[in-house]
């Protein structure tokens, strides 16, 4: 993404004042919901501050917690010790609990397709790359994954709704232990700009022969 | 564009308006509704110009800069910034020696994540009561909560108000444990001349968008007294690949916004003042406690509520405090509670599923306990009887707008019958008798 369209991201955010996640007008976290779900053709998505909360938000998503086993898909040695640290081991078999995928600037533009060729369950999205600090999303079909991936937020959707109404929204689905991986709305307002601006970017033309 | 600048000025009072019908019999509001919203965090052009600076550098280099920089303001040997609160808290225990299975005492009365911070380092939250008028946790009830695996004590400088450090580290001292802040509230809050963060062995503290010292959406920092504790958590990050690491976005943000604390730090200390000397006179209520030698940094301002003095002994003092948060909100000052369990009675730790399993509650059944509401009378006593005003003191509002704040109190405590009127026709429930929630 170019610096000057940064620049206008942050700038926009910063003068709607509204910076903070668990804030009821913001609006920066939906749209890249939105636009990650429309993306990748899954029906929902979890944001998160980093690629290991991502990995965690996959696999709680599933009920696989400490204790469990799970087929994993290729990970990275830092990748590796913390679903060990998470207390998961893993399992031989042919389809992984969840696929993890990288975004970096160069390849923005493939998401799409790349995020169409998972059939895990659930899809780690790495958007560390893009350049605007950590930051990741779990993606998914299925609700109850959805559900329990963001009750391992603290101040995920549902304890806004408790906070908010007053009333426990679903007393059933009870949460273990839980993090702040609560995604920042610069953050998010940058990654969304560079993910859209990489599908519709066409290749310029220079020189000035071609006119 | 969509800004948070306000439409227009508010008024400074009419003392007049006091003596008004209430608001919620159709009375005006002593704070009209188009006129409610308190704008945090400020953001100014300074924030917006760093910002744009920041994504020119290096991006590592704009978090270690805002990191050096604070760490400084603390006093703190060494700081690790993170991504949140939460994973702040979470590195201070590991640095502090915590382990798997050891136990970590807690007050019942923090917001979630001190707790949840103890789990996520693999340990054992012991919840222990909050002293009656600090609310912060009770070195007294803490010493007994001590047992052979209990490894660090950790109290929360609750609402920005530090706590008793004295007293607890002399437990700590006397049992060989390591002292852990939690100092998510107390951003420029002091005992003496020791900031908050620099006074144990280890201390978390968040610096989302919502604290005293906000950051770009969501951070924290976790300080460290000791090179061993600093190298025990560097450690640790290596170890487990986790990522905890704070986006320059956040950082560039904290960087100019710590040039401006000390100013909004003087304006909360000046609206607490002028709010403290009204509630003073109401006899209904009563400001926050403030031992001597203590600097509180005002994050919240927990009022407290005293039906005797009114004429109301009569009536419980939970059903007074629903119908003072119903009347206050009317007037346009959104007293209200700040939680309203004490914290082990939450699912989380009445489930304890932890990390899946029940560990690492598995690790020490012992330490676990099912907790009742009861089991700590002065968290209780307090969810009870007392309001509190959030981001409407914490951000630095306006002299005109806390001088309002007085009279809707002064307003609200001049009408005893229309507490009890109100106690009389709704059903009120105790705070601990609804839905859990965490702020």
């Amino acid at each position: 993404m170019e610096r000057f369209d940064t620049a206008l991201v942050l700038t926009r955010v910063l003068t709607s004042g509204v910076v903070m996640s668990i804030e009821k007008n913001d609006k920066e976290l939906p749209a890249l919901e939105r636009l990650l779900t429309k993306r990748s053709g899954r029906s929902r998505a979890v944001l998160v501050n980093s690629r290991t909360a991502a990995i965690h938000a996959a696999l709680c998503g599933q009920g696989i917690g400490h204790g469990d086993t799970a087929v994993l898909p290729d990970l990275d040695p830092a990748a590796a010790s913390f679903v060990d640290w998470l207390g998961v081991r893993a399992a031989g078999g042919p389809a992984p609990a969840f696929d993890l995928l990288s975004v970096t600037p160069d390849d923005a533009g493939a998401f799409a397709e790349a995020a169409g060729r998972s059939t895990a369950p659930a899809l780690a999205v790495d958007l560390t790359g893009l350049g605007f600090g950590p930051a990741a999303a779990m993606l998914t079909d299925d609700e109850r994954v959805w559900a329990r991936a963001e009750r391992l937020k603290i101040f995920g959707a549902f304890d806004l709704r408790t906070m908010w109404t007053q009333e426990e929204s679903e007393p059933g689905l009870v949460p273990g232990v839980q993090f702040n991986y609560r995604l920042s709305p610069l953050v998010a307002a940058c990654v969304r700009m560079a993910l859209t601006q990489a599908a519709t970017r066409t290749p310029a033309v220079t020189g000035g022969t071609q006119r | 564009m969509i800004t948070d600048f306000p439409s227009a000025p508010l008024p400074l009072p009419d003392e007049r308006d006091v003596d008004a019908e209430l608001a919620e019999f159709g009375g005006p509001a002593v704070i009209p509704a188009a006129q409610r919203r308190t704008v945090f965090p400020v953001i100014t052009k300074e924030d917006v110009f760093t910002m744009l600076l920041a994504q020119r550098s290096d991006p590592d280099k704009v978090v270690a800069d805002f990191a050096g920089e604070y760490r400084e303001y603390i006093g703190a040997r060494h700081a690790l910034p993170t991504a949140s609160g939460t994973s702040s808290l979470h590195l201070a225990l590991v640095g502090a020696g915590v382990r798997p299975g050891d136990e970590v005492i807690v007050p019942a009365f923090t917001f979630i994540a001190t707790a949840q911070a103890v789990v996520a380092a693999k340990a054992v939250p012991v919840f222990v009561d909050i002293d009656p008028r600090t609310y912060c946790m009770s070195p007294e009830a803490a010493a007994a909560a001590v047992t052979e695996r209990t490894r660090a004590i950790m109290p929360v400088h609750v609402h920005g108000l530090p706590a008793d450090v004295a007293a607890l580290r002399r437990v700590c001292e006397r049992h060989g444990l390591a002292l852990v802040e939690d100092a998510s509230h107390a951003h420029s809050a002091r005992i003496g001349d020791q900031v908050c963060g620099s006074l144990g062995d280890a201390a978390g503290q968040s610096l989302m968008a919502d604290k005293n010292f906000p950051l770009g959406g969501e951070g924290g920092i976790a300080f460290f007294a000791s090179d061993e504790a600093y190298a025990r958590a560097t450690e640790f990050l290596e170890r487990t690949g986790i990522d905890y690491r704070m986006s320059w976005v956040a950082a560039a943000f904290g960087a100019s916004q710590l040039r401006r604390l000390p100013y909004y730090d003087a304006v909360r200390a000046r609206n607490a003042e002028v709010l403290a000397a009204a509630l003073g006179e109401t006899g209904l209520f009563s400001a926050p406690y403030l031992p001597e030698g203590h600097v509180h940094a005002y994050n919240m301002y927990r009022i407290g509520l005293h039906p005797a003095e009114a004429g109301l002994g009569d009536l419980p003092v939970w059903a007074v405090k629903e119908a003072v948060h119903e009347l206050l909100t009317a007037e346009g000052v959104p007293a209200r509670e700040w939680q309203n369990t004490p914290i082990p009675c939450h699912l989380p730790f009445r489930h304890r599923d932890g990390f899946g399993n029940g560990y690492p509650f598995t690790l020490n059944p012992a330490a676990v306990r099912d907790h009742e509401p009861a089991d700590f009378p002065n968290v209780v006593a307090m969810l009870e009887s007392t309001v509190v005003l959030c981001r409407e003191l914490r951000s630095p509002v306006e002299y005109e707008r806390v001088r309002r704040y007085a009279d809707a109190f002064r307003k609200v405590a001049a009408r005893p019958d229309a507490i009890r009127k109100l106690v009389a026709e709704r059903e009120y429930r105790r705070p601990y008798e609804k839905a859990a929630r965490l702020g």
